[in-house]
């Protein structure tokens, strides 16, 4: 195969190890944070740069090919959908009523849908889903 | 490796295949948080996670086996991935 000491494969190598620290450092968060936001916070943007590095580092490596048009609309498509994905599920979980993590807090506890006063109507089938997911998520955080 | 890189003793697809191997091994570590992560929405962002993360997988492939029908497998599977993780928030 192809030597790796040329420029191009030398930067393709650089960005894969930053592409991939950044990979391995929100996998990092997202078992180790406390809470499901903190979670999220970890995975939202560490997976998406991480992503993102790697898939330019194969474009990089490819060169202007018509494959790396389609990597490059890859990288376009992920830009736009993984922040918009972490979004939705956050927005998701705070409609349910999922309690942000404090300090000094033992564990999250599920409140009651009813007792939120700014639970959309996007959170319509959240009162049977709090209840009948309360009891598996009572020792979680 | 960086000396066995420097004097180019391992090719490019070596680097890659080392690579696919970390992903993996983090997509595991992620899977932890899928099977034992309290409630529904560690599970939602547990899928989505290791999609994102197979989705890179896919190109590395792709680029290993020097085929690439994998790039437009991994298009479609990052809108798949996309579909299925609004699809899971809203209902």
């Amino acid at each position: 195969m192809s030597d790796t000491t040329t420029i191009t494969n030398v930067i393709t190598v650089i960005l894969l190890l930053v592409g991939a620290f950044f990979m391995l450092a929100g996998t990092i968060g997202f078992v180790r944070f406390p809470d499901f936001y903190s979670r999220m916070h970890a995975t939202g943007k560490c997976d998406t740069l991480g992503e993102g590095l790697m898939l330019v580092a194969l474009i990089v490596y490819g060169g202007a090919t018509f494959v790396s048009v389609k990597i490059l609309f890859l990288i376009m498509f992920i830009l736009l959908a993984n922040p918009t994905s972490t979004h939705a599920i956050a927005k998701a979980a705070y409609d349910v009523g999922l309690e942000p993590w404090r300090k000094l807090d033992d564990r999250v506890e599920w409140m009651n849908t009813g007792d939120t006063g700014n639970t959309s109507n996007t959170g319509n089938s959240g009162e049977g889903r709090a209840g009948e997911d309360g009891e598996d998520r009572g020792e979680g955080r | 490796m960086t000396g066995a890189l420097l004097f180019g003793t391992i090719g490019m697809v070596d680097v890659f295949l080392a690579m696919a191997i970390l992903i993996v091994m983090a997509s595991f570590v992620s899977l932890y948080r899928g099977i034992e992560g309290p409630g529904i929405f560690n599970r939602i962002i547990a899928v989505n996670v290791i999609g994102t993360k197979t989705i890179v997988l896919l190109v590395l492939i792709g680029f290993i086996y020097e085929r690439p029908d994998f790039f437009d497998i991994a298009l479609v599977y990052a809108i798949l991935n996309f579909i299925m993780t609004i699809a899971a928030t809203r209902y």
